[in-house]
Formats: structure tokens, C-alpha cells, sequence
């Protein structure tokens, strides 16, 4: 596993040799700004735009571009002749508004920030526990939030949405100390069967509390756990946004730490980095996104596992661009899968999380199969 | 030479008395299960309803229409679950092997919900347990090719992987399937969680021929595979040829998942539990160690169903869902235990 870690660094330098590196300073502050890289966010973030305007407009009701363009307020863009056919009737423009602000909109939303806290918490897993193949699905965390939650849906079904995220952290957290603990570090082989054991473990406890309680919100629950994002409000929305600023801002400080941190125990420590601290923020910010994420939009496997491998396929100069990179990858991939599932078999909805899955699993077998020298 | 002889002899003195044990404990829990119930039946119906079966009797219906079908459903899978895992562990040399962490399971669900959505042939609830069998031993192949694939070969941690890989593929095309199809669903939707509640008296006769087919099959090639637990050079020397062996094994191990599987749907780790029960059954397989594995995966799926009957008394549990909890700390104390 070390020695793929070298190999992926090795690529790296060979393609920052290639590419200009912009140096902005101004006292004690200095950025380097590597353009391959900025070019890369920036064509993943037209890729967002597109995708995201894609799925604002399909859905069983198919609104226009420029009723979109006027419910975000960017009727600007439009050509004037289509401007004035959005004066002449405005009563549907006003109804489209109201199924965009009601229900695409938030979902959207709630798409994005999902798949950006799962890509961004598998790629701290990934950097962590200098595994590949670590996923927050896999390694327990994402059961722990998902039966806290299950539990607090059942036991109180009144409560604000809002306890639900911290009950499924603490879920998370307790999991993810639990597996640390008994592995006694997260580096190795122990690390991941502890985690997997203990996701079965959850998984089927799960299964037993929701088969034991008498419940009228079952149906609410299993649409939840399927990894649907069809409960979207901008209420949860909010939830997740701020969650996943302050989580995003912490990964971004640190790391450069944890870039250095790669280079290897002694090295790192006389280079000044506080590893045990550093490795601490990042080994619970992850968690939390996990936690944060399941306990809105329920089970979305895999996008923790796929999106840092396809982000690294593309040029990053540091952890901190690929990290950027990743979360809009995770963006993209969960907005599409669920944009997929709502679309493709029309009446009926697929939950992100399957389509996901299907697009998921094979993408674990080829990580395996290239991979079968090291594990 | 007699030391060695006595040796032999006590083995065999102590996996006679371990097989009676467990007979006795199966009979004992079977007998448990019958009475045990909603309804209270006292022990002298059994008969009456047995060789004398008035359908107008309430006691008798409840006994040879719910009950009787459920102990032997779980009488048949929990063997050939046990059998199955027994079978994958002495050959893959990996005691952490079970049909349902290495995919098996997945696999013989996937088979049946494809052929119940798009059924080919009128006559698919025949061979159900056959179209689980090849679902699994498909899936499996795939699991095989690619955690053996590498320099180092099957390590445990690949194999795992490829087994929750194959199995998360598996899942989610049936969840598609049975999401897009409705009827499916409704058809399937007890035996897709793994529960007794859902099993009749039909599919137990049904899957039978197939289990007995794959319980053949692993007692031709027991003196074989216990050959192979020498080394695969020894098993050689020995007469025995080490890749049909192989292949015929996991030929039977998906016989009976699948035969399993078409019963009561997927229930995980019984293979897992069972075998690690015993001591010393992995070094020395025999046709003895069969048996005694088959009677104790019996026994524990007939205590989990039991459990899962009477725990949250008015509502029924899953009965894979109580394996899985049993069961996944069991995986975890064999690792550790294998690590240290």
C-alpha cells in the first residue's frame, strides 16, 4: 500500500514539472497557484453548472431553460424574444418557480453537498489510513450514523430535522473511535476487518430495530435508507451547507500538514508537524461529513470510494487541489446518479444510492483487479 | 504407530460424541420450535395431526401448514448453509470463508429475482433451486477469478473485498429490478430478507433433490479434500487430483447456497458459526466433521428463527438479521484470534 502511495507521488512530481507555477505574495502570506490544476477546477465546475441546469430542467414536468433562468434570476441571459414569451404567460413561469423552489431546487441542493461530503470524507479516509480501498461505507461509519438516526426517527418521529445530523455524528464518531481502538491505529489490515465486521454488525442491528418496532414511519425510513434525496427541504439543505463549509475550511488548513505527513513518520515529525493533532481533525471532520450526510440523505455507498480515485487521475498539484477537485467529482457523480434515477424510468424512481451502486461496485472490482499485486 | 492409532481413535470417539450431542440438541430444539408458537399445541396433537390430519382441525393445520414446513425449512437450510461454508473453508485454506460474505448468497438472490421478473419458462418454480445454484456458483467464479489473480494469490483481505464487491453489484441490480417491478416485489418480498415466515412446504420438497445432489457430491469428495489438507503435494502423491477436487467442491458449495437460498432467501455467517465451533475440524476434514457441522448449522439456524419468533414476541424478526448479529463478531474474533 506504501508503495502505491509512492508511485501515485512519482506521477505527481513528473506532471508538476510540466505545468507553471504562479507564486502570489504579499508579507508573511504566499499562495502558489498551479494552473493545470485551476484549469481543472474550472472545467469541473462547468461540468457542475451544466449538470446542475440539466437537472433542473428534466423531471416529470419538463420547465424551459428560460423559466429556470428567471427563477434564479438571471433572466439577463435570456434572448429577448424568449423574454417576451415568458411575459405572455407568467402563470407558468410562476408555477414552474414554485415546483423548482419546492422541490428541484432543494433536492439539487441537497445532491451537491451530499456527494461532496462523501467524496471529500473517503479521500481523508484514503489519505489516513494510506488504503485505497478505504471507503466510510466500509469502515463502519456510515451504519453507526445511519442506525443512530433510525433510532431517533423511531423513538421521536416529532423532532426538528435538525437533531438528526447530531445524533448521527455522535453515531458516526462512536463507531469510528471504536473501530480506531480496537485496531489500535488505522494503518493496517485490522483497521478495515474491524470495520467491516463491525458494518455487518450494524447493519443487521439495524434490520432487527426496524423489524421490532411498530412503526407507522417505516415507509419514511426505508425510502431514507435506500439513499433517496426525495425528502429534500431547504431546511435540511441549510443543515448540510454549513456542516460541510466549516468541515471543508478544517481539511483545506490541514492539508499541507497531511501532505507532508505522507512522507513518513520521522520525516514529518522534524519538519514540525504535529501528526497526532493533525490526524485527529482530519480522522473527525471525516466522519462528521459521513455522519452529516447519511443523516439527511441516508445510504449513498461508494462515492467516497470512487470519487478520489477519479480525481486523481486528473493533474492536482497538492492534496488541497485534489481535494477541491474530488468534492466537485462527488458533486457531479450523486447529482447525476440521482438525476438518473429520477429520470430514466419515468414514473418509478430509482434512489441515488442504487444507481450509485451500480456504477459503484464495478468501479471497486477494478481498483481490486488493479491492485491484486499489493493487497 | 498405536500411538498414533489411539490418537485416531480418540478423534473419532470425540467427534462421535460431539455428533450425538448435537443431535440430540437439534432434535430437542426442533421439537421446541414445533410447540413453541402463538398458539399453545400440546405435544400430543403431533401425532394426531401427523398420521391423522383433519383439516378442520385448527391445531392440525397450524401444525402441518405453518409449522412443520418452517422446522424442516430450517432444518435443510441451515445444514446446507453450514455444509456449504465448511466446504469453502477447507478448500479455499481460509477459515473466514461463507457463502455469504463471499458472495454466494448475493448471487443465488440475483439468479431468482431475475428469473421471477422475466420468467423464461412456466416451469421456473421447479428448478428455482437450481437457477439459485448457478446464480451462485456464477457470482463466486467471478469472486474466485479476482482475488486469486496477483502474485501473492488468495490472500483473506482480497477475498473479502471481492466478496463485498460482488455481492454490492449483485444487490444493487436486484434492487433496481425490484424497485422497477412491482409484482416481483410482492412476490419475493419475505424471502428477500432472509425470513422463515415465508416458507412452504412446496419449495422445501422442491429444493430436497438439489440439496441431496450437492450432499453427494461433498461426501465423494471428503477422503479427497481431507487428502488435500496435507498440501497440495501430499494430496497428489496421494492419488487425489487437487483441481477437480477444488472444483467439484465449490461445485456442491453452490449446490447447496443455492438450494439454501431458494428455501428461506439470504441468511449469512451460519457457515461461519457453526464451523467455528469445533476445534480441529479444519485440520482434519472428515465425513464425521460434515455431519457435525451440518447438525450444529441446524441447530443455530433453528435457535436464531426461534429467537427471531420470540424475542419481540407479537412481531417476527428476521432470521438473518439475528445470524448477522451473532455473526459478525464471530468473523472478527476468528480474525483477530488468526492475526495474533
Amino acid at each position: 500500500m506504501r508503495s502505491e502511495l509512492e508511485k501515485d507521488n512519482q506521477m505527481k512530481d513528473k506532471r508538476i514539472k510540466s505545468s507553471p507555477l504562479l507564486s502570489l505574495r504579499s508579507g508573511p502570506y504566499s499562495v502558489r497557484i498551479h494552473l493545470a490544476s485551476l484549469l481543472t477546477i474550472v472545467l469541473l465546475l462547468t461540468a457542475l453548472v451544466a449538470v446542475i441546469f440539466f437537472a433542473l430542467t428534466t423531471g416529470s414536468e419538463a420547465i424551459p431553460l428560460h423559466s429556470v433562468l428567471a427563477y434564479l434570476h438571471l433572466e439577463a441571459l435570456t434572448t429577448s424574444s424568449t423574454a417576451n414569451s415568458t411575459i405572455s404567460n407568467s402563470t407558468t413561469v410562476l408555477s414552474h418557480a414554485l415546483i423548482l423552489d419546492a422541490f428541484r431546487a432543494p433536492r439539487i441542493a441537497l445532491a451537491l453537498f451530499c456527494g461532496a461530503m462523501l467524496a471529500c470524507s473517503g479521500a481523508v479516509m484514503q489519505s489516513l489510513t494510506r488504503n485505497g480501498l478505504a471507503d466510510p461505507s466500509i469502515l463502519g461509519v456510515r451504519e453507526g450514523a445511519a442506525l443512530c438516526v433510525v433510532a431517533l426517527i423511531l423513538a421521536a418521529p416529532g423532532l426538528s430535522l435538525a437533531w438528526r445530523p447530531a445524533v448521527g455524528m455522535v453515531g458516526g464518531l462512536a463507531s469510528g473511535i471504536f473501530v480506531l481502538l480496537l485496531a489500535r491505529g488505522s494503518s493496517s489490515i485490522r483497521f478495515v476487518m474491524i470495520g467491516i465486521s463491525l458494518s455487518w454488525f450494524l447493519s443487521a442491528a439495524m434490520m432487527v430495530l426496524l423489524a421490532a418496532t411498530d412503526t407507522k414511519d417505516l415507509q419514511t425510513v426505508l425510502i431514507w435508507i435506500a439513499g433517496s434525496l426525495q425528502g429534500a427541504t431547504w431546511q435540511s439543505v441549510q443543515l448540510v451547507a454549513i456542516l460541510f463549509v466549516t468541515c471543508f475550511i478544517a481539511l483545506l488548513f490541514s492539508a499541507p500538514s497531511a501532505d507532508i505527513d505522507a512522507l513518513g513518520d520521522a520525516l514529518s515529525t522534524s519538519l514540525g508537524v504535529r501528526r497526532k493533532g493533525i490526524y485527529m481533525i482530519r480522522f473527525s471532520v471525516a466522519i462528521l461529513l459521513v455522519a452529516g450526510s447519511v443523516s439527511v440523505a441516508g445510504s449513498i455507498g461508494f462515492v467516497g470510494l470512487i470519487a478520489p480515485h477519479l480525481a486523481r487521475f486528473l493533474p492536482n498539484y497538492s492534496s488541497r487541489y485534489h481535494l477541491i477537485s474530488t468534492s466537485l467529482i462527488g458533486a457531479i457523480l450523486v447529482l447525476a446518479a440521482d438525476t438518473l434515477g429520477r429520470a430514466a424510468f419515468a414514473p418509478v424512481e430509482l434512489p441515488a444510492g442504487v444507481v450509485i451502486a451500480v456504477i459503484g461496485a464495478p468501479t471497486l472490482i477494478i481498483l481490486l483487479w488493479t491492485r491484486r499485486n499489493q493487497l | 504407530m498405536s500411538l498414533s492409532a489411539n490418537t485416531k481413535t480418540t478423534q473419532q470417539w470425540s467427534n462421535r460424541s460431539r455428533v450425538s450431542f448435537m443431535l440430540l440438541l437439534l432434535i430437542a430444539l426442533s421439537g421446541l420450535h414445533l410447540l413453541y408458537g402463538a398458539r399453545a399445541i400440546p405435544l400430543s396433537t403431533l401425532p394426531h395431526a401427523l398420521l391423522h390430519y383433519d383439516s378442520h382441525n385448527f391445531d392440525h393445520r397450524v401444525f402441518v401448514s405453518l409449522r412443520l414446513p418452517r422446522v424442516l425449512a430450517m432444518l435443510l437450510a441451515g445444514s446446507c448453509l453450514a455444509i456449504a461454508g465448511y466446504l469453502l473453508q477447507v478448500t479455499l485454506r481460509n477459515r473466514l470463508s461463507d457463502p455469504h460474505l463471499l458472495g454466494l448468497n448475493a448471487g443465488a438472490s440475483l439468479a431468482v429475482v431475475l428469473v421471477t421478473a422475466f420468467p423464461i419458462a412456466p416451469m421456473f418454480t421447479l428448478v428455482r433451486p437450481l437457477v439459485a445454484s448457478a446464480g451462485a456458483g456464477l457470482i463466486f467464479c467471478f469472486v474466485l477469478v479476482i482475488s486469486s489473480a496477483g502474485k501473492k494469490g488468495l490472500q483473506p483481505l482480497k477475498l473479502i473485498f471481492c466478496g463485498i464487491a460482488f455481492s454490492a453489484l449483485a444487490g444493487a441490480i436486484t434492487s433496481t429490478i425490484l424497485i422497477l417491478d412491482e409484482d416481483t416485489l410482492d412476490q419475493l418480498r419475505f424471502w428477500l430478507i432472509g425470513d422463515g415466515a415465508g416458507a412452504n412446504l412446496n419449495t422445501v420438497l422442491i429444493s430436497l433433490p438439489f440439496a441431496a445432489a450437492g450432499l453427494a457430491l461433498s461426501l465423494l469428495i471428503m477422503p479427497q479434500l481431507s487428502a488435500m489438507s496435507l498440501g497440495d503435494a501430499m494430496a497428489k502423491g496421494l492419488g487425489a487430483s487437487v483441481q477437480k477436487v477444488r472444483f467439484f467442491s465449490l461445485c456442491a458449495a453452490a449446490l447447496l447456497t443455492g438450494s439454501a437460498v431458494s428455501v428461506v432467501g439470504p441468511i449469512g455467517f451460519v457457515g461461519l458459526i457453526s464451523a467455528s465451533l469445533w476445534r480441529g475440524i479444519h485440520s482434519r476434514p472428515s465425513v464425521s466433521s460434515l455431519l457435525l457441522v451440518a447438525l450444529t448449522g441446524a441447530a443455530l439456524l433453528m435457535a436464531a428463527d426461534m429467537a427471531a419468533i420470540s424475542l419481540f414476541a407479537p412481531k417476527e424478526l428476521p432470521t438473518g438479521a439475528l445470524t448477522g448479529l451473532v455473526g459478525a463478531p464471530v468473523f472478527l474474533w476468528i480474525f483477530v484470534r488468526r492475526m495474533r
